[in-house]
């Protein structure tokens, strides 16, 4: 992963390649992390600005308000709180799980992996055979299994959804470092006697960093959906707190009779997951074309 | 492709098994496999036990007696240390015994296989919806990269991986079994009873789990034509020697893109267990999943162990299929290149 620029040689190489102009693929980065952005200035700062109303604490008389109904944009759920208030909230509890989870991944499985690639022999065989463990695991069941014991709370969401996050990122850690192993750089930092913590500080981490934070855009999606998949079951963020995934199962109750109940949330999901895919998609992209 | 190699003299049966490369490779795999699923074993007896409170007090509620706890605890074999709970565990589960459940007393064994069997039909129609699309799909979109239809095509597969499962499940429920009321939105129908019905209450579950697999496979199989379209030799010698588009397409890059295909579905198939927990949940199928989070919320841990060790044999038997399946398919491994 030498530092290579990123000009127009690079496409040459890709006959098949769109022939887009440099805006144009730019584009595909720039898009969706706007996107992203507006999602996370509307779900942390909107509440605090916009006049709108109090995720719970509604009025039972105006519950299932019809979407665009005065007051209330999205309209109001069966204990009359209103959903725009709630998904907006819903999205501050997804995005700072998704985030922490990441976070924890990125840093835990990363330096695991680094490490692994870095020393193989030994070191490497016992590491990757354990988080090969992990990765059998149907770690659903454990987080299940563990939210129902501990009650479910975002602090043990977090935590159980990271521990399971390691063993990706630290396969995408091992690889990354391996290939970077052969470049003479490390070879140079090596014969200078440069001591294993510095050039695991200061040459190995900045190089696979990329690829990390590439992975950590996908991973964020996933975390997304799986938190929501937790909270539909009634296991993740407990209700009356609003998440996507317990609006979403909320609304299932009534399906037949009030569908937007079940599609605001919805499309709240899909429009943030999207936007990740997307963004980790392009960074890879751009990534492999160097 | 076909290269026929000449395997030297003809030699006992039982000397070419033991040389044979690809008996060689499914050994090794099966080995690297018993720590693997010992190692999951451990630690989900670890983490089912590790849960504060007692297990034997939650099982009979608050309004329990000591006595009763305390009877309770005997019975289950509480009281012993957990290594030694592990053992006799791991004992019984090696001579097919995985105990009885906590709450309904039954065999786990046998609540395990009449649930297996809706999980596994379930699981089976999804691949075989999602793959049945996604090759076709993938075939014509690589046969002209960044024509309309691949475009088209790219931009579904992306959408439809950012679709949460749930929600699908839903939507398929509020278009086909609220609206238009062509498939039941809830409810099971054995094989055995009406294969029509049967496969009716499985369409809309099955099409919710194979929808986001069809999206990736589409992406992943289109993306590895096209590279080697692009680049690999023996696709300029075969256009080379005038062999016709589809013809380099169908019997060339797609003889080679099964490999990589064939290791994917494996993968997933360890990883669709989350997908089956809430489908069935949803649309109230009596499969593993369900199984599974009844016995969650009614702390049955002696099910749901033997569940998470259930689900582990998938996903790691799922991997070996697939690295024999290429041990048998790939010529190389099979005659043992060097």
């Amino acid at each position: 992963m030498a530092v290579v620029d990123a000009g127009a040689p690079a496409l040459a190489d890709q006959p098949m390649a769109p022939r887009r102009r440099g805006w144009a693929r730019g584009l595909e980065i720039v898009v969706p992390a706007t996107v992203l952005g507006i999602l996370a200035v509307a779900c942390f700062l909107g509440p605090l600005v916009l006049p709108i109303p109090d995720p719970i604490g509604g009025n039972v008389l105006e519950s299932y308000l019809p979407s665009f109904s005065p007051g209330h944009l999205l309209g109001t759920d069966p204990n009359g709180n209103d959903i725009l208030a709630r998904i907006l909230h819903g999205g501050q509890s997804s995005l700072t799980v998704a985030l922490a989870v990441n976070l924890l991944g990125l840093l835990v499985g990363g330096t695991l992996g680094a490490l692994s690639g870095f020393a193989g022999g030994i070191t490497d065989t016992v590491i990757m055979r354990l988080l090969d463990v992990l990765i059998a695991f149907p770690s659903l069941v454990l987080t299940l299994a563990v939210a129902q014991s501990l009650g479910p709370s975002q602090t043990n969401t977090i935590l159980a959804l990271a521990f399971f996050s390691v063993p990706a990122f630290a396969r995408v850690s091992r690889a990354a470092t391996l290939r970077l192993r052969e470049l003479p750089f490390m070879a140079a930092a090596g014969l200078c006697g440069t001591p294993v913590r510095r050039v695991l500080l200061r040459h190995v981490a900045p190089n696979i960093a990329p690829q990390l934070i590439t992975f950590a855009m996908l991973g964020m999606g996933i975390v997304i959906v799986i938190e929501g998949a937790l909270s539909f079951l009634g296991l993740g963020i407990p209700p009356p707190a609003p998440s996507w995934g317990n609006m979403i199962a909320q609304g299932q109750q009534s399906l037949s009779a009030t569908p937007m109940l079940v599609v605001w949330p919805s499309v709240a999901l899909f429009v943030t997951v999207l936007a990740f895919n997307l963004l980790g998609e392009s960074l890879r992209a751009r990534w492999s074309r160097q | 492709m076909t290269a026929v190699v000449d395997e030297g003299p003809p030699a006992s049966l039982a000397a070419r098994l033991v040389a044979s490369p690809s008996l060689r490779l499914i050994g090794k795999r099966l080995l690297t496999a018993v720590p693997i699923l010992l190692g999951v074993s451990v630690l989900s007896f670890w983490v089912l036990n590790l849960i504060p409170g007692n297990a034997a007090q939650q099982l009979l509620g608050a309004e329990a007696t000591p006595e009763q706890v305390r009877a309770l605890e005997l019975r289950l074999g509480l009281d012993e240390p957990a290594v030694s709970r592990y053992l006799s565990w791991l004992g019984g589960a090696l001579t097919g015994d995985l105990g009885a459940s906590l709450v309904s007393d039954q065999p786990v064994t046998e609540l395990l296989w009449s649930h297996l069997a809706v999980s596994g039909e379930l699981v089976l129609l999804a691949f075989l919806i999602s793959l049945g699309l996604a090759i076709p799909v993938a075939l014509l979109a690589a046969y002209k990269p960044n024509s309309l239809f691949d475009r088209i095509s790219m931009i579904v597969s992306i959408s439809g991986l950012s679709v949460a499962n749930y929600v699908l499940a839903l939507l398929l429920v509020l278009v086909f079994a609220v609206q238009l009321a062509m498939f039941p939105a809830i409810g099971f129908v054995p094989l055995g009873e009406s294969v029509g019905d049967n496969l009716r209450s499985l369409a809309l579950p099955a099409s919710a789990i194979a929808f986001p697999l069809f999206c990736f496979y589409t992406r992943f199989l289109r993306g590895d034509l096209v590279d080697q379209l692009q680049g690999e030799d023996y696709i300029v010698t075969a256009r080379a020697k005038g062999i016709g588009p589809w013809q380099v397409l169908l019997r060339h890059a797609f003889r080679n893109s099964t490999f990589g295909l064939i290791t994917v579905v494996g993968l997933n198939l360890g990883t669709l267990i989350g997908a089956t927990v809430i489908t069935e949940q949803i649309f109230a199928l009596p499969g593993l999943g369900q199984l599974m989070l009844q016995a969650i919320n009614s702390r049955d841990f002696v099910v749901v162990q033997a569940c998470v060790v259930v689900f582990a044999v998938v996903a790691v038997g799922a991997n070996l299929l697939a690295d024999l399946l290429y041990a048998v398919l790939d010529p190389r491994i099979r005659y043992g290149s060097r």
